[in-house]
């Protein structure tokens, strides 16, 4: 399995929030060593890497995970607890779960 | 046809300009574990154009306890004149219960919406979701230009798609406006919800809900304590072309 960690820099050149906040958890509960590389969708250069892989991915967030399994299949994590939970093999509360499922899908708001 | 991760993209391209029948079509044709989302607002005319295709489509609706009466007779209208069982799927009492308890019944106002409505909402939301291949919604792209300017009427669905379970969600009316939607209401008599005839746009729960003005934005009516959605983890590619 092979784990690549895109975050994004604001065209202003700082890290966007979010992929600040996952990353500095990440860092706290250890599991850093688990992520292969950390690739950067940079908003002032569409040809970045972690832009491309948006594209390639269809992923309109971040940051975001790809899982590449051993078969070669690659799975797209948006949502950082699922990522946790589904591929790191953490605990996460349900009602952790659902608050970061809709800071994380603002267009959720039509519920 | 079936709906896979790697034709999604392409069959939302080739849909992108049909109409919301056509959508609901392909996706009856193409789900037979499939419902409506029906929040008991506009989306009403999905449930309408369903019916005609599938007279037994299935239903659902979040029942958050906070729902406004006009909101509950709608569902019953609903359900009466199409003659279908709309499965109302409720929160769990001991995570409402606890919630109250530690912040009282207001919290929203002063914490944010996103946990209350991750109980009332998002966690019985996605227990109905585990149990279907694909759901219906009524999101408009004009409804929020921020948070859905890029909404397709057929996406596969990331946020609720799990390990082994993959999930699609049709967005029929993602190209219609406001406008339309009231048009199509009006033309074939479809029931609405009466907080409509009194300035409501955008209807949600009670508390957090609350008429507009003429030419106020619908979005106004919903959460407008909090500030504006940030959109800053944003990856399209408008953000990139505004540098």
């Amino acid at each position: 399995m092979r784990i690549t960690l895109v975050k994004k820099i604001k065209a202003d050149g700082s890290l966007c929030r979010k992929c600040a906040e996952v990353t500095e958890r990440l860092e706290r509960e250890g599991h850093m060593g688990r992520i292969d590389q950390v690739l950067i969708a940079d908003e002032r250069d569409p040809q970045s890497p972690g832009m491309l892989l948006a594209r390639e991915y269809r992923v309109e967030r971040a940051p975001f995970f790809l899982v590449e399994d051993d078969g070669g299949e690659t799975r797209v994590y948006t949502v950082y607890l699922q990522f946790l939970k589904e591929v790191l093999q953490q605990q996460t509360s349900e009602a952790e779960e659902a608050t970061e499922i809709l800071r994380d899908n603002p267009d959720l708001d039509f519920l | 046809m079936s709906i896979t991760r790697e034709n999604v993209g392409q069959l939302a391209a080739e849909y992108a300009d049909r109409q919301p029948q056509e959508i609901l079509q392909l996706a009856l044709d193409s789900f037979e574990n499939i419902a409506i989302s029906f929040s008991g607002a506009e989306d009403v005319v999905l449930v309408d154009m369903a019916v005609k295709i599938r007279p037994d489509v299935k239903v659902f609706s979040l029942d958050t306890a906070r729902l406004h009466p006009e909101t509950y007779r709608l569902l019953e209208r609903v359900r009466e004149r199409y003659g279908i069982a709309i499965e109302v799927m409720f929160p769990d009492a001991a995570d409402v219960e606890r919630l109250v308890q530690e912040k009282g019944l207001f919290s929203f106002y002063r914490d944010g919406h996103q946990e209350c409505c991750g109980i009332r909402k998002v966690r019985p939301l996605r227990r109905k979701l585990d149990t279907l291949d694909a759901w219906i919604t009524g999101q408009r792209r004009d409804q929020s230009p921020g948070t859905r300017a890029a909404i397709d009427v057929v996406e596969f669905d990331r946020a609720f798609s799990t390990e082994g379970h993959d999930l699609y969600k049709f967005n029929p009316l993602s190209n219609w406006t406001s406008a339309q939607v009231w048009q199509y209401i009006r033309s074939n008599d479809v029931p609405y919800n009466e907080l409509h005839e009194r300035g409501f746009v955008s209807i949600g729960c009670e508390p957090c809900t609350r008429p507009v003005l003429p030419n106020q934005h619908e979005r106004e009516g919903r959460w407008w304590w909090e500030e504006a959605t940030q959109k800053e983890c944003g990856l399209h590619a408008a953000n990139v072309s505004k540098d």
